[in-house]
């Protein structure tokens, strides 16, 4: 038996076991096919084999870094969730893996990354608070800025228009997108009959982040909590197939809660204050003394200098 | 254009009939066009003569830059200017034109997923032969893109384009991919085309819709169109039911229209048939 | 040492540090010779050594021809005349900052009883000079960093970069001046440059990059300008709702023209002049080196300005141009003349006269505009040379017309056509002059004659400027 294989993913929270669409994605599919990982949740993607995450660790073939390759490593592998679809099934499963990348991933990148309320208060937050120091400076906005790039080179656009029309496109397309898979996945438990497939993956993978992460502009949220049947979906793939993770959820929450989210960031709000406010006084004190404007003059040298003095006028007397 | 006013002015736009003299504008047909622009402007064509609604074909060299999404093909229509596939249904559907109002729900998202499906394989992979694989971007697509211009912008412009390109690619994930690979994606992408086709002469019951249009359009294109290899027609041929699927429409969308119209004023864009 | 005392009957200013004596040549006088001065007006003399010290990296056979001219100076007012005039013509080099000039009597074994030294103390620029200015406009703001590099190789070449960053846009302008030595104004310049324009009227977005070298010479009473020029431009539209027609003139072009200025100017000031003449014709020729446009243009600027009455001055000015296509392919909108505004045809708005589709202007390929003015100090001035020297007010009669021609026709039918459909305007305002460089307006306009299609700017319209009909 080969050494198992490791997959590398970012830490989960929210009830999620990752926060990253791929990350989860890629989870789900490993526990529907049954397929034997160890997984790290890290925070720092510089640890992961390949510089990314998701990644994938194998033995022999090396690493790999994107979900549909290591989604096509797990099924060499024989770890195959896919066995029992029909070849239109197959063929189905690749249109609506399609529609979710072109359609629904958009509008999520816009509504994590670029919609500036959403970014500030959660998800810069989140990444901020569990990067390793000094990591958590430099790493959000390095994300941030791949994220807009990546959108704005989806969208073909040389500039990214005003914020509002852009907006509406990506969510109009998005909440239709959500809607087809809600009419396709009607009242059934998985897409293609009782057990899940690699769709099922895929969609999880894009409608879980939506579902828990509390985002304060949550237009996309209202939408899928309109929508019961895809709700229902994502709820029951945490309940069976992560259920420790949906368990630890409801405790954080609860800690949040109670603390208040303003509470959580006060002492280190104050703190932050009266550190700059010290900072700038000792920055003023120390230009002061050391241009002059201000000096300390000791007794001791007083004397010194009228000694100077005195002796700088005999020499001009002499002189004279 | 605010939101409100976008609004009103679909609002007008539905109130007006199809006009006469409605216009489709496209790169240069003989030198200029490449692989990927021809496929979507043949998708366009082909939606239009679906419905019957008439349109006529310009070529400028600039009209990659008259877009207003920066894609061709765009139509002008009124006083309107719609870009790509996607809007153009929408905007025949305001007007009351439509293809898929046959279909249900089901159907209907099966529909948009295979046209998502056609964007995100098949239009990916043109761009990727085309733009990323050195051989032909050295020897067909550079010099068909900067052939309107002097020197030295055509070089410039051809090698803006093609960084543009390869920056995209590597945006989605696509850069790591060799072309065999490429090839390979196609090939997927063209098995389940023709699961879900099966015996059917169009995609949803015997009614042609916009996915018709698509992969009409796209397939056609990668049959007709001479490459410095024909690996990428031969993806396409070992599948004979979607061969046999262009066929037909060529027969009766384009064909048979020409020879009805004794003008021939609706000129279309079409290199050599398929036989 | 001698005392250098000298009353002049020249209205050339002896005052201050600037001119003629240095005040270390003063020494301090002896009592006894207080009461004989001497006057050395007419007295002959001979210049024996003119030296300029300070020199750090300019080269000495640079400067020899702008001082030349000093030692045939044959008493000590021509002395001081001429020195004055070679003190103004190293300054206009534009490599030094300061210029003291120092007279004194020849020493040495050589001296002449009548001798003197002239000297030529500089001050030279600094290597290399940056500015940093912000800007702040409609809706975006600006960093704008600018390097200098005055006299880089010792002979009066002047290399500027300019670099300007912005909210919406970036532009960058790379440029050498060459002189030629004893020649100062027959010179030679090579600029780089990327400028980005954006022009509301017609809902236009154009970016320059450029390249172009330019040789100025003056011949007899005239200045010429050989300039070419290279182009890529790029067209797009400005707005989501421009009309088709601008529409269509989206995309790259490149243009590679050689023109010619030719330029007689005989007033006293650029910026509100009593007197004098202007006359400026220019030809552009496209195509035949390179690019993918093709065209010949001409345009002129005739400007004439007399005294009159009670210290006014009237003003008359006339402008024309037109355009040919060369090739059949017809002319982009972005070679086509514009006319109308606060600083050509007044009391119509910026560009907004002649052809326009849905809105927007699209130029014309033949125009001709012109002006008449009365300009007067403002009434009830008190004193003379304050602020309110700065302000004129002005009455004006402006007319033009812009449209496009057919060029199957002859001339006779350009003209007639030139001559129907004039537009006109008439008004009075208040000019304030900014420096020598530009003015702004406030005026009162009334416009006649408007066509169908012209935006008009009826009642009080402002306009800044630099080159005003």
């Amino acid at each position: 038996m080969a050494a198992p294989m490791e997959l590398y993913c970012w830490k989960g929270d929210y009830g999620l076991p990752s926060v990253d669409v791929d990350c989860l994605t890629v989870l789900a599919y490993a526990k529907f096919a049954g397929a034997p990982l160890k997984v790290h949740k890290i925070t720092n993607p510089w640890r992961s084999p390949t510089g990314t995450l998701p990644a994938l660790k194998t033995s022999e073939e090396g690493s790999l870094s994107q979900p549909s390759k290591i989604i096509i490593q797990l099924r060499k592998q024989k770890y195959n969730a896919d066995y029992d679809l029909s070849a239109k099934e197959g063929a189905d499963t690749l249109a609506f893996v399609s529609l979710l990348e072109e359609k629904l991933l958009p509008a999520l990148i816009y509504t994590q990354w670029v919609d500036a309320k959403n970014y500030v208060d959660v998800t810069r937050r989140w990444y901020a608070e569990h990067t390793p120091f000094p990591l958590n400076f430099l790493l959000p906005n390095r994300i941030h800025s791949r994220q807009i790039e990546r959108l704005r080179l989806i969208r073909g656009d040389a500039i990214l228009e005003p914020e509002e029309q852009l907006e509406k496109e990506l969510y109009q397309d998005a909440l239709e997108c959500m809607t087809l898979l809600s009419q396709r996945l009607g009242s059934h438990k998985f897409f293609f009959g009782d057990s899940p497939s690699s769709l099922d993956a895929y969609v999880f993978g894009h409608l879980a982040p939506l579902l828990k992460i509390k985002l304060p502009n949550a237009k996309l949220q209202q939408h899928l909590n309109s929508l019961e049947n895809l709700q229902q979906f994502c709820t029951n793939i945490l309940l069976l197939y992560f259920p420790s993770d949906s368990r630890e959820a409801p405790s954080r929450k609860s800690a949040v809660h109670s603390d208040g989210s303003d509470f959580d960031n006060e002492p280190h709000k104050r703190r932050n204050q009266i550190l700059s406010v010290l900072f700038a006084v000792a920055a003023m004190l120390g230009y002061a003394f050391l241009s002059g404007i201000v000096t300390i003059q000791s007794s001791r040298s007083q004397l010194d200098e009228r000694r100077h003095d005195d002796e700088d006028e005999v020499e001009e007397a002499e002189e004279e | 254009m605010s939101l409100a006013a976008e609004a009103f002015v679909s609002q007008i736009a539905a109130a007006e009939p199809w006009p006469e003299n409605a216009m489709l504008y496209q790169p240069l047909r003989e030198d200029q066009i490449l692989l990927s622009d021809c496929a979507s402007s043949l998708a366009v064509q082909a939606y239009l003569r679906m419905l019957g609604l008439p349109v006529r074909v310009h070529c400028r060299a600039n009209a990659e830059y008259m877009s207003p999404s920066g894609k061709v093909p765009f139509i002008h229509v009124g006083n309107q200017v719609v870009s790509e596939l996607g809007p153009i249904v929408q905007f025949t559907r305001a007007k009351g034109h439509s293809l898929s109002d046959g279909l249900d729900d089901v159907q209907r998202a099966e529909m948009k997923a295979y046209m998502e499906l056609v964007n995100n394989m098949l239009l990916t992979a043109e761009l990727y032969i085309q733009w990323c694989d050195e051989n032909t971007a050295a020897e067909i697509t550079r010099p068909r893109y900067s052939s309107p211009y002097s020197w030295p912008l055509n070089h410039i412009l051809a090698y803006q384009k093609q960084w543009e390109v390869r920056r995209k690619m590597n945006a989605i994930g696509w850069a790591g991919k060799s072309l065999e690979q490429v090839y390979e994606d196609v090939s997927q992408c063209c098995q389940a085309l023709s699961q879900r086709l099966g015996t059917q002469p169009f995609f949803f019951n015997k009614q042609p819709t916009e996915l018709d249009a698509l992969v009409f359009g796209h397939l056609f294109t990668i049959l007709t169109t001479r490459l410095t290899t024909d690996e990428l027609s031969e993806k396409v041929k070992s599948y004979s039911n979607l061969l046999s699927f262009c066929r037909r429409i060529e027969q009766t969308y384009f064909e048979s229209q020409d020879r009805d119209s004794q003008s021939g004023a609706s000129d279309y864009s079409k290199g050599p048939s398929l036989m | 040492m001698g005392m250098v005392h000298a009353r002049s009957m020249d209205p050339v200013p002896m005052h201050g540090r600037d001119l003629g004596v240095h005040p270390d040549d003063l020494e301090v006088v002896e009592a006894q010779q207080e009461t004989k001065k001497e006057v050395l007006e007419n007295k002959d003399i001979v210049v024996q050594h003119v030296s300029i010290e300070g020199l750090g990296r300019t080269k000495e056979d640079y400067l020899g021809y702008e001082i030349a001219d000093v030692f045939n100076a044959k008493n000590l007012i021509d002395v001081m005349k001429k020195s004055h005039e070679a003190r103004m013509k190293l300054l206009r080099l534009g490599i030094f900052k300061e210029v003291q000039v120092l007279i004194d009597i020849s020493e040495g074994d050589d001296a002449l009883p009548n001798g003197l030294d002239v000297t030529f103390e500089v001050a030279e620029m600094k290597r290399v000079t940056g500015s940093y200015n912000t800007m702040v406009g409609n809706n975006e703001g600006s960093m704008v960093l600018g390097v200098k590099l005055p006299n880089m190789f010792g002979r009066g070449e002047k290399l500027t970069f300019q670099f300007s960053y912005g909210t919406k846009e970036t532009s960058y302008g790379l440029s050498f001046f060459k002189p030629q030595p004893g020649y100062y104004e027959r010179n030679l310049a090579l600029n780089l440059y990327k400028v980005t324009g954006q022009f509301p009227w017609s809902s236009l977005k154009e970016t320059d990059r450029g390249v172009s070298t330019e040789l100025n010479f003056p011949l007899w009473m005239t200045d010429h300008t050989l300039k070419w020029e290279g182009v890529w431009r790029e067209l797009s539209c400005l707005a989501r709702s421009a009309s088709f027609a601008v529409r269509e003139e989206s995309g790259h072009t490149l243009k590679s023209a050689l023109s010619h200025t030719m330029t007689i100017d005989t007033r006293n000031s650029a910026i509100l002049p009593r007197k004098g003449a202007l006359l400026r014709i220019n030809q552009e020729l496209a195509g035949y080196t390179g690019g993918d446009t093709s065209f010949l243009k001409e345009d002129f600027e005739l400007q004439l300005n007399k005294p009159f009455l009670w210290g006014s001055v009237l003003s008359a000015s006339l402008w024309g141009g037109m355009i040919f296509p060369i090739g059949g392919q017809p002319v982009s909108i972005a070679d086509r003349f514009y006319l109308g505004g606060p600083t050509s045809v007044r009391g119509f708005g910026m560009y907004c006269i002649g052809p326009q589709s849905e809105g927007d202007y699209l130029g014309g390929d033949a125009y001709w505009a012109g002006g008449l003015h009365l300009y007067t100090p403002l009434p009830f001035r008190t004193t003379r040379g304050g602020f309110a020297d700065l302000f004129r007010t002005h009455f004006f009669l402006n007319a033009g017309n812009l449209c496009n021609l057919n060029y199957g026709e002859g001339p006779h039918a350009h003209l007639q056509k030139l001559a129907e459909c004039i537009r006109w305007s008439y008004g009075a305002g208040i000019i304030l002059r900014l420096g020598n460089i530009a003015r702004l307006e406030l005026n009162y306009c009334i416009p006649m004659g408007v066509q169908s299609g012209d935006r008009i700017c009826d009642g009080v319209q402002f306009g800044a400027g630099i080159r005003f009909l």
